[in-house]
């Protein structure tokens, strides 16, 4: 056992607390876990050493802010929960969160936005068939085919009837259905490591 | 260990940490190969057997998501230090998985070496080029 230290204690309790605040969104017995699992990583670095208060902040500073330590979890945590996941919602705001993170987060973001978006106008148009039955529907013009509502309707005919929101309805949960599977098949191949933005001078300090 | 002495120094030594991060995850795995280890003990065998400079806050995130994903396995053991430690090891997807990854990674470095020996021998005999 090491003889304890005013500052270094201190000094973890604080850290510890900060990473506590920024772990929120994480289940409880996963939080408590990490917290566990950080203190007891603090402590044994420490153990043994002398000049404890040194080495309890250059531990601390290799962890990275306890923000910074905390952010590393929950996106690692949201994308494994997401990559199984067949909620539109928390694939939405994971690949968000994905898209801070690079190139590839983006581009998956915007697929996602571009599918689900295409699945909520077709559903809105099926919803609205009944209400507006001559003006919702399958619209071809000379050189179109649209969706919905038309501006004008001069020189469109309406293509599927009757048969307008079966062939919508299923169209759109195709969509959305394909698109989850899409997210959650970019998700799972992202390369491992993408979500580690190991800061700079970390790794310069970690070399030391 | 690269140090950067001219202007490509800084893109030489952002390939070579991209290089090592892309490594972690099956370094981390191999180091469970043997043994059963807490996390100080994976980041002391990555540092004595490896030129992986993995700092704390990257490992155990890392060490979370494979538990996560059913590569790894954990136990909370009481130690003497007056505070239990958290032990990993390779579950039996995570062996499969290890040993997949040791493959490749060998088949890859070997082809790699055969390709960068004629650098590396035109550096020996003092850059004779033309």
């Amino acid at each position: 056992m090491t003889t304890s230290t005013p500052i270094a204690d201190e000094r973890i309790e604080t850290y510890l607390r900060r990473l506590e605040a920024a772990l929120a969104g994480v289940p409880s017995a996963d939080k408590h876990a990490i917290l566990r699992e950080i203190r007891a990583h603090i402590l044994d670095s420490a153990a043994g050493t002398p000049g404890r208060d040194a080495v309890v902040a250059r531990v601390l500073r290799l962890l990275g802010t306890p923000e910074e330590l905390a952010r590393r979890y929950t996106t690692e945590c949201m994308l494994t929960r997401a990559s199984r996941s067949f909620s539109p919602w928390l694939l939405l705001r994971t690949c968000w969160r994905w898209a801070t993170l690079g190139m590839k987060g983006m581009l998956t973001f915007m697929l996602a936005l571009v599918g689900y978006g295409t699945a909520l106008a077709l559903t809105l148009a099926v919803f609205l068939k009944p209400f507006m039955p001559s003006r919702v529907g399958m619209w071809r013009g000379p050189r179109s085919l649209n969706i919905g509502v038309p501006a004008h309707a001069a020189g469109l005919h309406e293509v599927l009837g009757p048969w307008f929101v079966p062939v919508i309805a299923v169209a759109a949960f195709a969509v959305a259905i394909g698109t989850t599977q899409a997210l959650r098949w970019l998700i799972r191949s992202r390369s491992p490591n993408t979500s580690y933005q190991i800061p700079r001078t970390t790794l310069e300090s970690a070399q030391v | 260990m690269y140090m950067a002495t001219n202007s490509n120094g800084d893109r030489g030594q952002h390939w070579e940490a991209q290089l090592r991060k892309g490594c972690l995850e099956m370094a981390i795995l191999a180091s469970l190969w043997q043994s059963r280890l807490y996390g100080l003990e994976i980041l002391r065998a990555l540092a004595e057997n490896s030129h992986l400079d993995v700092a704390e806050g990257t490992l155990y995130p890392i060490l979370s998501r494979l538990k996560a994903e059913g590569l790894l396995q954990s136990e909370w053991v009481e130690a003497e230090a007056g505070h239990p430690r958290k032990y990993y090891w390779l579950t039996a997807p995570g062996r499969r998985r290890t040993r997949e990854m040791a493959g490749a990674w060998n088949e890859f470095a070997a082809k790699l070496a055969a390709l960068v020996q004629p650098v590396l021998v035109g550096k020996e005999l003092g850059g004779k080029q033309r």
